[in-house]
């Protein structure tokens, strides 16, 4: 299958800029026969929203820029970044996976950065859950940004048998060294390969770049293979539209090599996360 | 501390081009005072925007820092920007001349805002947007003038110390001459910002790059070798020049206010 990863800057709170954007990305993914298209967290909406958060949010089952992407979707399955209103006046920041005209599964962020230059708590609800679905491709798994900085949400994919994890970001980036590169970007890639390695499983990461407020996001998107090897990389800070051919077969191959998945034991790390977390004190 | 040098460069004029875009504005324009800070934006600027499109204000105060006047007008013409060179003194003279000023600051201040008074006016007239020259040194221990030097509509070298510029200007191709020349405000003649500072650039930058970009505590600092006194009075700089980096307090009365809880980002809408 061949993956393509948008590499975009999202305009700041236009969505029909950004609906143009996407489909212009779509119509260059079906001429390319790409199967899967990833957009970066919040492609439909940019991302410091701050108080425009509640201007921008949409109930995706009736909504009209949803109802185009689902028709899109029946060429090719894509990930696309947005605000969620769930219930009325709670805003998430969502993830949503589309194919066959239909949306599969829509990942609600559970780990808000709220420190240092993010303010995430402050505007959005929290998410719950960290779930697989069924894909054509494969059981998959998604995560948003700072998710995928907790170990345990990508433990919980793996438990869950996800063999595609894909990570939409809007990762500024911070730090610099001798590199041509920002440090921050070193700290999603570490993750990248070892996550992909201990779960024997593809890791769809794509970034955004562009400044927003003089937060410059670092780009760097990258694909892992389930032996942890980095297979495609994107420009950093630079536009750019990544394309790979993966075979969802070779989870199985690396699987007899590396059997982690066959040897975990969730039961138990359940029972003793149970113990351990009881013993928290107020 | 040290910086990939073409790492930045990309960076800062993606920046300026990209808030160019975003602003609708295809022209930028700057005061050029043949120093280190106003020359490695000028040449980040004609970079990202085409010399065409800079135009350089040269601002002197009569015939002082005739030196530095030269010095800028050779970067004028090394990078082909457009330029003007405006006497500030008749408009400094005559109002002192009513009002006589206390001290040689207060002169200085009326200076810079006489500068930056001029250059909004010229961004009006020549529909030109402002880059700021403020490096991080300065705005962190306050070394500007508020609404003076400081203003500005996007400031490019904000996040660099003063000793990180000098390593960009090698690489940008800034004459030695520039990069070796002693820094100065120049609010008055024979004034420079190390004297006046009472540390050299490189020890006040690996202080604040420790303070600030490490966050290691005051004690952990002096013991690792630095001066009480010097790390002190950096200290003391940060925190009493803290009203030049925010805007001023808004008392809370409604439910909801500027600078409290009205949050919009900066690029609203742009």
């Amino acid at each position: 299958m061949k993956v393509a990863l948008a590499q975009i800057s999202p305009y700041l709170g236009d969505m029909n800029k950004n609906l143009d954007l996407h489909f212009r990305y779509i119509e260059k993914a079906k001429s390319k026969k790409a199967d899967l298209l990833v957009f970066p967290e919040l492609s439909l909406t940019g991302y410091t929203l701050m108080d425009l958060v509640d201007e921008v949010a949409l109930v995706p089952d009736r909504n009209p820029v949803f109802k185009k992407l689902k028709t899109a979707s029946r060429e090719l399955s894509l990930v696309v970044g947005f605000v969620e209103e769930l219930e009325r006046g709670l805003f998430y920041n969502s993830a949503a996976f589309l194919s066959g005209g239909k949306i599969l599964h829509i990942h609600r962020k559970v780990f808000l950065p709220t420190f240092g230059m993010f303010d995430e708590a402050r505007f959005y609800a929290q998410g719950k859950n960290f779930h697989t679905f069924p894909t054509p491709f494969g059981k998959a798994g998604m995560m948003i940004c700072r998710d995928f900085l907790s170990y345990g949400a990508s433990y919980l994919l793996f438990a869950g048998g996800a063999e595609i994890i894909i990570v939409i970001s809007a990762a500024p980036g911070r730090g610099t060294a001798q590199e041509e590169a920002y440090e921050s970007s070193r700290m999603w890639e570490i993750m990248g390969e070892t996550i992909s390695r201990f779960s024997t499983v593809f890791l769809v990461y794509c970034n955004r770049v562009g400044f927003e407020d003089g937060k410059n996001f670092a780009g760097g998107s990258f694909i892992y293979s389930p032996s942890g090897e980095m297979i495609a990389q994107a420009a950093y800070i630079d536009q750019d539209f990544l394309f790979c051919n993966i075979d969802p077969k070779d989870v199985r191959e690396v699987r007899k090599k590396w059997p982690y998945k066959r040897d975990d034991r969730p039961e138990i790390i359940l029972e003793a996360l149970k113990r351990t977390v009881s013993q928290y004190e107020d | 501390m040290k910086i990939n040098e073409s790492f930045i460069e990309k960076i800062l004029t993606t920046f300026i081009k990209d808030e160019f875009s975003k602003f609708k504005y295809k022209k930028g324009i700057l005061g050029l005072s043949g120093g280190l800070d106003s020359s490695v934006c000028a040449f980040l600027a004609a970079k990202a925007l085409t010399p065409a499109n800079v135009t350089a204000l040269i601002l002197p105060y009569g015939k002082s820092f005739s030196q530095d006047v030269e010095d800028a007008k050779g970067i004028i013409t090394l990078l082909g920007l457009k330029s003007k060179t405006i006497d500030i003194s008749p408009m400094v003279d005559i109002y002192f001349s009513k009002f006589p000023a206390k001290n040689r600051i207060q002169k200085g201040n009326k200076m810079a805002r006489e500068r930056m008074s001029i250059l909004y006016d010229f961004s009006s007239r020549e529909n030109a947007l402002i880059l700021g020259t403020s490096n991080k040194t300065e705005l962190l221990l306050g070394y500007g003038t508020i609404h003076g030097d400081m203003a500005c509509a996007i400031n490019p070298l904000g996040d660099l110390y003063k000793t990180q510029i000098r390593q960009l200007a090698g690489h940008l191709g800034v004459p030695e001459k520039i990069i070796k020349k002693t820094p100065t405000a120049g609010l008055w003649t024979g004034q420079t910002d190390e004297k006046e500072l009472g540390l050299t650039y490189d020890k006040i930058d690996r202080i604040l790059f420790e303070l600030v970009d490490k966050r290691i505590p005051k004690k952990d600092i002096i013991a690792s070798g630095f001066k009480k006194e010097a790390v002190e009075k950096i200290i003391r700089l940060i925190k009493t020049s803290e009203f030049k980096r925010k805007l001023p307090p808004i008392p809370k009365i409604s439910s909801r206010t500027v600078g409290h809880d009205f949050l919009y980002p900066y690029d609203w809408d742009r």
